[in-house]
């Protein structure tokens, strides 16, 4: 017997781009199929049914029916818009840095459930508090988890003993944290203090809502900041675009704290 | 001919079985007429320039609505590209001035703040004769987000900056509206 030809699905919307004269090219993560990229046909039209539905950062329940070469949208319904996210500069702009990693990450025709919730939890998280940075690291830390590239951070990957408590190095390259005496010749080795140890350690075995209580101060947060895109970023092979826009927001608002406190 | 197909082939939408199929169109096309085409690419290329005023396209700077005396010049219009001008100008309710972003911030693509005619509209705003900014850039998250930076950036207690008004599309359907759409509709009802 054929495949059913329509199917329904929930999904995240990551992208979309402009397709043909009135269409859209929409790039989504689903629950249960992964990365999908389907069309929506007329969508660009301000009287089309899709309308509205079919915006990155929102959660949407869809219709869709297999097509030759690209899945179609038939029906779209917004499940959660994230509406106060998008009326804060700052939430958007981190909204995107989680799409352009959940696309990077997220693979077609392979579901990643534990990615599906952790991006929607994040998405709430950034709603909540669009100041904290926190959202943000636990969201980096927990992607390389559920992708199975979780950073060892108890024991020397080179000669397996258990770490002591004091500052070692950490390279994504080895994967994970190293002890003092090992010394491999690796271009991505850098130090890591036992603070951002103990902070990765927490975010491991912490969830969303205990990792966004916790405040650091400036050097730890740039030091974690540093550490989490830079493994992020080696393991996508590829610059994060949002980022250097996100930093800049970031700089903006470091600046006007300290003019505010002149 | 196969140079043909790959310079058509660059254009947008163009996949290579329409290039190629543009490409015998255009090979049994008459002389004068390919010539005509040819030439209205060269003159395009050679004579259209950012106006100087707006930024949006013009064969002459500033461009005939900045030129035009019979304009309001207390309120300017931000767009992101020359089309939505086209689109403002059929509405014949507008009579001020515009300014064309030629684009939005997409963090995701790479396109930030200086990548579009951002520096431009800030230097305008620093004139005290523009009393009134309508930022009237596409209701997308990435519209929205460059209105929210326009607004944040632009520098004048005195300014009105405000923003067109969100809501249903004329011959649109309740049913199938989304909820923020609708929830802005509600909030910006009028009296009958």
């Amino acid at each position: 017997m054929a495949p059913p030809r329509t199917y329904r699905c929930e999904a995240i919307i990551l992208s979309y781009t402009p397709l043909g004269e009135s269409d859209l090219l929409v790039t989504m993560f689903t629950r249960d199929q992964g990365k999908v990229r389907a069309v929506g046909k007329g969508a660009r039209r301000s009287t089309s049914k899709l309308v509205g539905h079919l915006e990155p950062l929102t959660v949407t329940k869809m219709s869709m029916a297999h097509g030759r070469s690209m899945d179609m949208i038939s029906q779209a319904e917004v499940v959660l818009s994230f509406s106060k996210l998008k009326e804060d500069l700052t939430g958007i702009t981190k909204g995107l840095y989680l799409a352009e990693l959940v696309d990077g990450f997220g693979a077609e025709d392979s579901a990643n459930p534990e990615l599906y919730q952790l991006m929607t939890d994040t998405l709430r998280a950034i709603e909540t508090d669009p100041v904290s940075d926190m959202p943000l690291r636990f969201f980096e830390f927990h992607l390389l988890q559920v992708s199975g590239l979780m950073p060892e951070l108890y024991h020397c990957v080179e000669c397996r003993a258990e770490l002591e408590p004091d500052a070692h190095r950490f390279s994504p390259n080895v994967g994970g944290t190293l002890c003092l005496d090992c010394n491999p010749d690796d271009a991505h080795l850098r130090p890591l203090s036992l603070r951002a140890l103990k902070v990765l350690r927490l975010l491991n075995r912490s969830d969303i809502a205990a990792a966004c209580n916790l405040s650091l101060d400036n050097s730890l947060a740039a030091e974690l900041k540093s550490l989490l895109s830079t493994t992020v970023r080696y393991w996508l092979g590829k610059e994060i675009r949002s980022n250097s826009f996100l930093d800049r927001l970031n700089n903006e608002s470091q600046s006007e704290v300290y003019f505010n406190s002149l | 001919m196969a140079r043909l197909v790959q310079e058509l082939n660059r254009l947008p939408g163009i996949g290579p079985k329409s290039a190629q199929r543009l490409a015998y169109y255009i090979i049994r096309l008459p002389d004068e007429e390919a010539f005509a085409l040819a030439d209205a690419v060269t003159a395009v290329k050679q004579n259209i320039v950012f106006c100087e005023e707006c930024q949006n396209l013009t064969d002459a700077s500033p461009c005939q609505v900045c030129s035009d005396p019979r304009r309001d010049r207390t309120i300017i219009c931000v767009v992101e590209d020359p089309l939505d001008v086209l689109a403002m100008e059929r509405t014949r309710s507008f009579r001020g001035l515009y300014h064309v972003l030629h684009g939005v911030i997409s963090p995701m693509n790479g396109v930030g703040p200086d990548q579009i005619k951002l520096k431009e509209l800030f230097s305008r705003l620093t004139r005290a004769d523009i009393s009134e900014m309508v930022v009237a850039t596409n209701p997308t998250l990435e519209g929205e987000a460059t209105a929210m930076y326009i607004r944040r950036h632009q520098g004048r207690d005195d300014l009105k900056v405000t923003h067109l008004a969100r809501g249903l599309p004329v011959g649109g359907s309740l049913e199938y509206t989304d909820e923020t759409t609708l929830t802005r509709a509600f909030q910006g009802r009028q009296e009958l």
